[in-house]
This record gives C-alpha cells, structure tokens and sequence, in this order.
C-alpha cells in the first residue's frame, strides 16, 4: 500500500475458517479485497482467487474438518498469502498432502512462487503473487 | 499404449522441435491428443460453475490446440506449465461471457455486467487491466459492491472445497489427490496389460474417474449405478491392478 508520504507499508490480514464449503468464500473474498486495496489490475486480482482457493485445497486434501489458517501480507507490489491447515485431532501428514500434480501445475500459472512445509507440524502452503502492471 | 503415453515416451520437446520444422499436422495431432488429458483435468476442476462440464471440455481442449500452436519449445518453460495457463484463461474468459447460472441478487448481476462493459474499455485505454478503485469510479459503484459482483460474476464454484455432494466425498476425491499413481508413464505403461483383463464396465469407470477426472456421483449418474457402488468397484479394481502391476513386478524380477 502506498501512505499519503509515499512510504510503502505492509498490510496484514489474518484470517481463520473451518474447512467448510461455504466459508472458502471468504479466503478468496479477503485475497481480493487485499489485492483491490494495493491496486492490483482485475486479471491479477482474478487468478488471485483461483490461487487461494487451490493453495486451500491442495493442504486439505480428504479432510471434512479441521481449520484453514490464512494470512495475507501485502508489500510495495507483492501479496503473500500463507495457509496452515490444523486438522481436527488426528495427526498432520506431510505439506500438502492433498496437492497433486494438477494443484501445482494450476498454482505454477497463476503465481509468480509457492511452496509448501510443515510449520509447527501443520501442513503450510504459501504464494506469492506480484502486480503484473502498474496503475498510472 | 495410449497416445499419450506414447508422446510423453517420444519426448514432448522433440516432438515440438519436428513440429516447428515442418508444420506437418500429424505431429500437431499427435501432441494435441496427448495433452487432452490435461484439458479435461482443467475443465473438471472448473465444473459446477453453472457451466456444462461438456462446455468447460470442449473450451478447454481448444485452449489445447492453441497452446501446441503457439508453444515455442526453445523457451525453456514446460508445455503442460505453458498449456495450463492458457487453458485457465480461455477458461476464465468462458466464464466471464457466459458463466451466468449465478443465483446472484439482480443489482449484482446488473453490476457485474456493467463491469464487463467498463473493464474492456478501461482496458484498451490504459492499456492494462484496470483496477478495483478505476471500476468503482468508472461505475459509481463502492469498492466493495465492485468486489461482490465479480466474486459473484465468476460463480465460483469449483469443483472442490465448494462441491455440493461433498458430504459423500472427501475433498481428495474432487481434486485428485488419488490420481498420483497413474501420473507416471511408466505407470501407465506398467498399467496397460492390467487394466486390459478388467472387465469393460471397470475399464470404464475408471476412465471416467481417472482419464476424465470424474467424481464418483458424475459416474454414478454416467454408469447407472449408486456412488457407494461405483466407489465399491473403484476399489475393488484398483485392488485388483495393484495385485496384477505386484506379479507383473515380480516376473519381471526373476
């Protein structure tokens, strides 16, 4: 984001949601507002969406439960997005235990990076998406 | 030996070296074939959007052919990363003109619709996509309102997390997190003479499900039979591939 003195500050989101089909909404919907504000284009604030919601899926895998860990960080013309998936008491399998190829080819054209870790032993994934054209 | 095995066997880079050599059309279709796989993975991916699954194939098969048009093998970047991203615009862009089976309040599809309007123009002025704020203005429209209806605009619905049978399957089931072992050439070749001595329905089914990227609702429906059956024969065959690819190892060893 860009202040009044033209610093540029870093905006972040912290967001958490069940592993619930109605609520993966709200991942894509706070990945849009965040990119909105830093004045990303439509094109990239669309394959932002798609990117999320893969980066979800492809940490949850076959799970009905658990919760999706999500933050968002917004720097000069870059947003990152990690996710950490904490299931809901067995234990956590290997980062993205749900990704499969297509996750990643899918991720791989929409992001300029991503990756994928255990963090704290919860699955994590995260991207990086870059503004592909400066508004005026 | 499916075509694509074949392909992959012959070397993609090769093949679209000969291709960019002599424009002959048999090497074009024979890497176009190879790669409809991908085109259906995508499309399933993309489903339950209001869109018809055959549609969303037929976009995306196209999406394909252009890609094995235009991929200039020298570039150093892989076809299917290359072809993906074309697929997920032509995609997009199916979507964005006709995906509206939106259960949408009619202010948000009227919106939306106004911005599909405003986004081609703004475009071609600024010579870039235009921004959030530049369709609030342009529309009169909060940052917000603008926000909801391309939310909205888009259906969003994939396949997955979103699927409304998700109660009968797992979220691997919809994104194919199964589908690892049949990913390999290698497999696939290992998996020939196996899946040969299924039955035709097997044979089918699993086509379905791991060729087209089906779910086991999608196939039910296909097939004439109930999920739980149609998930009772997926495992019963896979069972049955994994013993005969165990034996086939086996011989191989001695």
């Amino acid at each position: 984001m860009s202040t009044a003195g033209g610093q540029t500050a870093t905006l972040a989101v912290d967001l958490s949601i069940p592993v619930q089909a109605d609520l993966v909404v709200l991942a894509r919907l706070t990945a849009a507002t965040v990119a909105g504000r830093a004045g990303f284009g439509v094109e990239d604030i669309e394959d932002l969406r798609l990117a999320v919601e893969e980066l979800c899926l492809s940490l949850v895998g076959g799970a009905k439960d658990g919760r999706l860990h999500l933050t968002y960080e917004c720097e000069g013309d870059a947003i990152t997005v990690a996710c950490r998936y904490e299931d809901a008491g067995t234990p956590a399998g290997p980062p993205g235990q749900g990704a499969d190829d297509l996750s990643l080819r899918i991720l791989d054209a929409l992001v300029d990076e991503h990756g994928r870790q255990i963090r704290d032993g919860h699955p994590s994934a995260w991207l990086c998406k870059r503004r592909s054209d400066q508004p005026a | 030996m499916t075509d694509e095995a074949r392909v992959q066997g012959e070397d993609t880079k090769a093949l679209f070296l000969e291709l960019a050599a002599t424009r002959d059309t048999g090497v074009r279709d024979r890497l176009v074939t190879a790669h409809l796989g991908l085109a259906h993975q995508l499309a399933r991916r993309y489903a339950n959007r209001g869109e018809p699954y055959e549609d969303l194939v037929q976009v995306a098969s196209l999406a394909i052919v252009k890609s094995v048009d235009r991929f200039d093998p020298e570039r150093g970047v892989e076809f299917t990363t290359f072809a993906t991203r074309t697929v997920i615009g032509e995609l997009k862009r199916h979507f964005r003109d006709k995906g509206w089976a939106v259960r949408a309040p009619r202010r948000v599809q009227e919106l939306y619709l106004e911005l599909g309007k405003v986004t081609e123009s703004l475009s071609q002025e600024l010579g870039r996509s235009p921004t959030v704020a530049e369709l609030a203005t342009a529309t009169g429209a909060s940052e917000e309102a603008v926000l909801e209806a391309l939310e909205a605009g888009q259906g969003y619905r994939t396949s997955s997390i979103d699927a409304t049978d998700r109660n009968e399957e797992t979220l691997a089931s919809h994104i194919g997190g199964d589908d690892a072992s049949m990913d390999t050439v290698e497999d696939r070749e290992l998996l020939a003479p196996a899946l040969a001595k299924l039955a035709p329905r097997e044979q089918r089914i699993l086509q379905l499900r791991f060729g087209q990227g089906l779910t086991q609702s999608e196939i039910a429906a296909r097939v004439g039979i109930s999920q739980m059956h149609v998930s009772r024969l997926l495992a019963a065959s896979l069972e049955r591939l994994r013993r005969s690819v165990t034996e086939a190892g086996a011989v191989e060893r001695r």
